[in-house]
């Protein structure tokens, strides 16, 4: 079974400085279980406006792709250096 | 029992054909399928070996001595690339038709309709085999490959 990504770390230097940043993800799966749960009368009523038109069955495929790539970014590193500049993003 | 092999024995018990034309054709039968089950585990092997595709630049000695040079190291999963292709799908009609037109006046006769699932794992699968090593004149590096 896949796990989720914990945490990405993002670290930006320019010229005159720069900054790292540690995101918690773990912390966003529950927000967005929680967001989720509030606004899932909306949407249900949303997908059976939409329903009809296609739009609804699309906007739920497409949630869904959403989670699975989300799940997907872990072990995502990209890290770029232009002379003093570097940029570096991974997931872990 | 598959349909084939029924249609042999049928054929045998009608006398169609002899019994040793019959064994040749199970047996061809039998040889076909063991092939298809052992390339099915190799694909499910490279499948698994495969973890990420990677790009990597690396500057050559003379432009890291003068410190104007640039360096990419990127490790992408495969199961990301594969649930990226995944979003193909939810292309609108009328957008992928564009998409369509457009590879088309390029030369590329390719339509992202025709692509099954087993398609996109068979083409992740041949990731595997990919290996690209660029040198240039000034000894920059760049390669892309799968681990």
């Amino acid at each position: 079974m896949k796990r989720p990504p914990m945490l990405m770390h993002m670290r930006i230097q320019g010229e005159k400085g720069g900054f790292g940043l540690w995101l918690p993800l773990f912390l966003l799966l529950p927000l967005a279980l929680v967001v989720f749960i509030i606004l899932s009368p909306l949407i249900l009523v949303a997908a059976i406006i939409l329903w009809p038109s296609g739009w609804g069955k699309r906007a739920f495929l497409s949630l869904r792709a959403a989670i699975e790539v989300f799940w997907s970014m872990r072990g995502l590193s990209v890290d770029v250096h232009s002379g003093r500049q570097r940029v570096s993003i991974s997931v872990v | 029992m598959s349909d084939n092999k029924k249609k042999i024995l049928e054929m045998l018990a009608q006398n169609k054909i002899s019994a040793d034309d019959a064994y040749r054709l199970l047996s061809a039968i039998d040889g076909g399928e063991g092939r298809r089950e052992s390339g099915n585990k190799a694909g499910t092997a490279v499948k698994d070996k495969a973890k990420y595709l990677r790009v990597t630049v690396v500057p050559g000695a003379d432009s890291e001595r003068s410190g104007n040079c640039d360096r990419v190291n990127i490790r992408v999963p495969m199961s990301l690339i594969r649930a990226g292709i995944k979003f193909t799908s939810l292309i609108p009609s009328d957008a992928r038709d564009k998409v369509n037109l457009a590879l088309h006046e390029k030369g590329i006769d390719f339509d992202e309709r025709n692509m099954k699932p087993e398609d996109i794992e068979e083409l992740i699968g041949a990731l595997s085999d990919l290996e690209v090593d660029v040198v240039s004149k000034n000894g920059e590096s760049v390669r892309v490959f799968v681990e």
